[in-house]
């Protein structure tokens, strides 16, 4: 969550200064020079102030720095000779040549994941974003205060808890015999649904789970966007005789199109990293079905013991990440307004 | 006139229905706990609780062979470092990239930026090794250690800091005060509603992280609240859903509380974090 809430903002960043990350630095600077120049008389304790100042830089980013290059650029480093490795982790790493990579076309099973993986993407993101942006269009509505806050409650309490506690809850709400679910069907005439031991169904109850957890969230960030609107927007285009409809076909979903463009990223990365949801409901199953690609990776790892193999594997999701951001990044022009 | 009304109708069934699809489940979690154990499985489900049994908490919480107060323990030790931690790293960084001049900055700034890009879900078994050979498995470092800085973290407080008057900053250093008193009596005061936002999310992260335990811990007494209760639904729910569903409501709890109160707060943490970077 917490990774994917951040690339929003780096990515308006980007697109705000087409310079780049150049523009914000030089805000920053023309302050500071601005405050040298003031001070110019004091010429000479300048040269052991900046030296001050440039060992105080390093030396405030060195834990960070020390932290994130031995758990994130030691990490990246190493995945990419163990692709190359042979290692169950008890006895030491053997050269493996392209052994691992060859092994990945050749993988019917990485097939069956990915499609898997493909499909609760797509749905699981469709359905969040367009829940999430109703369901924030209907609370950003006026109405009275205490309403507003047992409805952002109710809509966002899933959000906060824990997705495994939940996911465990779901199980039993969705057993197919004395299950909750079933139970509420049967009493309103319909046949009850093997929700979970059905290898058709158990993707819909994985993708319905996960847009039941989530969809508060997007509605957070939907609601954010249309409240920087301005209701200005909305008066003018009342004035002018627009009726509801226009007004959100003109107004709501051109403004709202650069908050629904990082909402579709976060969903994006965020579901295609699922783990504890599918580990939780339905354990990958029943066989595949529902086995996606990080549980895959784990299995790899932790009961195969093919260490680089899994690393193989966890590259692929890497560069398909990598791309499709990428993708999503240059189609998002046609189609996304910047005020 | 009834267009208006239809419109009306059917956004406002829309929202009702929603958010009681998104409740129901939870006070059915409620509901279920304070029932007679013996009649847990029993149908019709209650949506509200209709009978307390606050003995299946009791029995959770006094369990012999579960020591459930530990793994609340755990976790929140956890959870309590995880964020001290990224609090104390991360603004640091933050200032120095928001305030301080020196050469390479912009370049290890990007490399933080980019590093944005790096799920950590794709480097988990590069990191499984590296926390096996640095002898820390089965342990809570394994868990506290790689959390205890994050660039999303630094990236938000660089944005706090830099909405800072230099101003203040002019007076200080002509008051003679030194980079850290800078920091620590300037910045960090100004930017409380950024550090609280980081705090709140570090420490639900890290609260309801689950593929983390799985993969490091190994013996019951590390075990945190949410792999515990999964574990355990195993022994359990089989026999005694109400139990288990005890166990999950204690584990609900404090998040409960916590966004009850602060509603607002988190909602309006989230609305910033997410759009205004």
């Amino acid at each position: 969550m917490r990774q994917s809430i951040g690339l929003s903002g780096i990515w308006r960043e980007c697109k705000f200064s087409k310079r780049g990350m150049k523009n914000l630095a030089t805000t920053a600077d023309h302050r500071y020079d601005a405050s040298v120049a003031k001070k110019k008389h004091t010429i000479s304790k300048w040269s052991t102030n900046r030296t001050q100042e440039i060992v105080a830089g390093y030396l405030f980013i060195a834990p960070a720095f020390i932290s994130l290059f031995i758990f994130l650029v030691v990490p990246i480093l190493a995945s990419f000779v163990l692709v190359f490795m042979r290692y169950d982790v008890l006895s030491p790493p053997s050269w493996n040549g392209f052994e691992n990579l060859s092994q990945l076309s050749r993988d019917g099973r990485l097939q069956q994941v990915y499609w898997n993986t493909f499909r609760f993407v797509v749905f699981a993101t469709f359905f969040n974003n367009l829940l999430g942006l109703l369901l924030a269009m209907g609370v950003n509505r006026a109405m009275p205060s205490i309403i507003k806050y047992l409805l952002r409650t109710a809509l966002f309490f899933p959000v906060l808890t824990t997705t495994a506690s939940l996911a465990l809850v779901w199980n039993f709400l969705l057993t197919q015999d004395r299950g909750v679910v079933n139970y509420l069907l049967q009493q309103v005439g319909l046949p009850s649904v093997p929700w979970l031991s059905s290898s058709s169904w158990a993707m819909v109850s994985v993708v319905m789970f996960d847009v039941w957890r989530a969809c508060g969230f997007l509605m957070v960030i939907y609601l954010a966007g249309l409240q920087a609107i301005p209701e200005v927007l909305y008066e003018a285009a009342a004035i002018d005789g627009a009726g509801q409809l226009q007004r959100m076909r003109y107004i709501t979903l051109p403004l709202i199109s650069p908050t629904a463009f990082f909402a579709i990223i976060i969903s994006i990365i965020g579901a295609a990293q699922v783990f504890d949801n599918v580990w939780v409901l339905t354990g990958g199953g029943p066989g595949d079905a529902t086995r996606l690609i990080v549980l895959y990776v784990y299995e790899i790892g932790f009961k195969r013991f093919e260490m680089g193999y899994a690393a193989a594997v966890s590259l692929t999701l890497f560069a398909i990440l990598v791309v499709l951001t990428l993708l999503q990044f240059r189609l998002s022009r046609r189609w996304v307004h910047y005020d | 006139m009834f267009r208006v009304f239809l419109g009306e109708t059917v956004i406002w069934t829309f929202l009702i229905v929603m958010a009681i699809i998104e409740f129901a489940p939870i006070s059915w979690i409620l509901a279920t706990s304070l029932r007679n154990p013996s009649e847990s499985f029993k149908l019709p489900p209650d949506f509200w609780p209709t009978s307390f049994h606050w003995q299946n908490y009791l029995a959770v919480i006094n369990s012999p062979q579960i020591n459930f107060l530990l793994f609340f323990w755990n976790s929140l030790k956890i959870a309590l470092m995880t964020t001290l931690a990224q609090l104390l790293t991360c603004s640091m960084a933050a200032f120095s990239f928001a305030r301080l001049r020196y050469p390479g900055r912009d370049l290890i700034f990007f490399l933080f930026l980019s590093s944005l890009m790096v799920p950590a879900t794709v480097i988990m078994i590069p990191t499984f090794i590296l926390i096996r050979m640095l002898g820390l498995l089965d342990s809570h470092w394994a868990l506290i250690l790689p959390a205890t800085t994050s660039a999303f973290g630094v990236f938000l407080l660089r944005q706090a800091f830099m909405g800072i008057p230099s101003e203040l900053f002019d007076a200080a250093k002509i008051d003679g005060a030194g980079y850290w008193r800078m920091y620590w009596q300037i910045a960090l005061p100004l930017v409380g509603p950024a550090l609280s936002a980081l705090a709140i999310f570090t420490f639900l992260g890290s609260w309801n992280n689950f593929l983390g335990p799985i993969l490091y811990l190994r013996s019951w007494d590390n075990y945190t609240f949410p792999i515990a209760i999964v574990m355990l639904s195993g022994y359990m729910g089989t026999g005694n859903r109400a139990h288990v569903l005890a166990a999950v409501m204690i584990s609900i709890l404090p998040v409960l509380l916590f966004f009850l109160m602060a509603q607002r707060f988190v909602i309006r943490g989230i609305a910033v974090t997410g759009l205004k970077g």
